[in-house]
């Protein structure tokens, strides 16, 4: 792959990430990870 | 007794493992309370398949949080993951299933026990390394959409969230653990084949299932930190073959969607063809064209 194709295909994923990481902030996704992440996932240990 | 063909330095890596293991499970008393963390840590979704339902985990599993997202009754993009798997996969692409992933670690453990015969490769092989992007696309994605409330991949496939969620938090929660049923025991199972099997295969889950390494592999060819190969100065010696756990052959698919980057064929080469890349400049060898 090209260094150019690499450096602009790099940046623009970077920007993306960040501003879908901000956009979820500010929509309220990071609360909903966080409620989901401190109660016990019944799911994931077999038993839900 | 078939061994893991030695490396020098290896030990750096199972180090950096680790630490990167206690980095994202700091609250190990909780293993012996029964409980999880509740901390506000677990805003941040961790780079590594690390179950959330791990007592000592302070941070949140992407792919459950990628599936609960998918889930809810009122169906969203999942922004915030993504903008995490983004950033992750373009700094460190599958980096982060050498050193960063907790179910990583205890397949390397689990396969440098000497066992009368290590595969490296198989008929097949190259076909069964494709379910990965199957269990993403229908487990992950596909599933959960249409039944909602079932975290599919999490509730039927996911060994790390059995290891390190499911069997220390029954064996110290005495009401978690009158509940278990038939799919507590279809999880161990499939833990146990997968431990099982990597006695013989190294990183059979890696290799075939795991979703998070088949989104970081997207990223493998352009990411921040990468490999590169010399063709000029390579000699054909095939060391870097021989010590690749993923069964690949790092001096012509150095930049495949299967490499984990472990770093193993860069410290064997005796010539010094294969280094790693980091960053925007240059590569210090020129691409292979072996």
């Amino acid at each position: 792959m090209k260094r150019s194709v690499r450096i602009g295909l790099l940046t623009a994923l970077a920007i993306t990430g960040a501003a879908f990481l901000l956009y979820g902030i500010f929509t309220g996704q990071a609360i909903a990870v966080l409620q989901k992440a401190i109660r016990v996932c019944l799911e994931c240990i077999g038993i839900g | 007794m078939a061994k893991e063909k030695r490396v020098k330095g290896e030990w750096k890596r199972l180090t950096v493992q680790a630490a990167a293991f206690l980095l994202q499970n700091p609250k190990l008393h909780n293993f012996f309370l029964g409980t999880i963390d509740t901390g506000k840590t677990k805003v941040l979704c961790a780079p590594g398949l690390n179950c959330y339902s791990c007592p000592a985990a302070a941070g949140a599993c992407p792919i459950g949080s990628l599936q609960s997202a998918l889930t809810p009754r009122k169906p969203s993009f999942p922004f915030y993951v993504l903008g995490f798997l983004l950033l992750f996969g373009v700094l460190f692409g599958r980096w982060i299933c050498s050193h960063v992933c907790p179910f990583g670690l205890v397949q390397d453990l689990v396969y440098k026990i000497p066992f009368p015969k290590k595969v490296r490769t198989f008929k097949g092989d190259r076909v069964l390394r494709l379910l990965k992007y199957a269990v993403l696309l229908v487990l992950v994605i596909a599933l959960p959409l249409f039944d909602t409330l079932k975290p599919y991949f999490c509730k039927y496939l996911c060994p790390s969230g059995t290891l390190f969620g499911a069997i220390p938090l029954t064996l110290t929660n005495p009401m978690l653990r009158g509940q278990i049923g038939f799919l507590f025991w279809w999880k161990v199972g499939v833990l146990v084949t997968l431990l099982l099997l990597s006695l013989l295969i190294a990183r059979p889950f890696c290799r075939y299932l795991c979703p998070l390494g088949a989104i970081y592999g997207l990223f493998n060819r352009f990411a921040l930190l990468g490999l590169t190969c010399d063709a000029s100065t390579c000699v054909n010696c095939g060391a870097c073959e021989t010590v690749c756990p993923m069964g690949i052959d790092p001096r012509t698919q150095f930049d495949s969607t299967e490499c984990i980057r472990c770093g193993r064929c860069v410290r064997a080469c005796p010539t010094g063809s294969l280094a790693r890349r980091f960053g925007f400049r240059p590569d210090a060898h020129k691409k292979s064209t072996i």
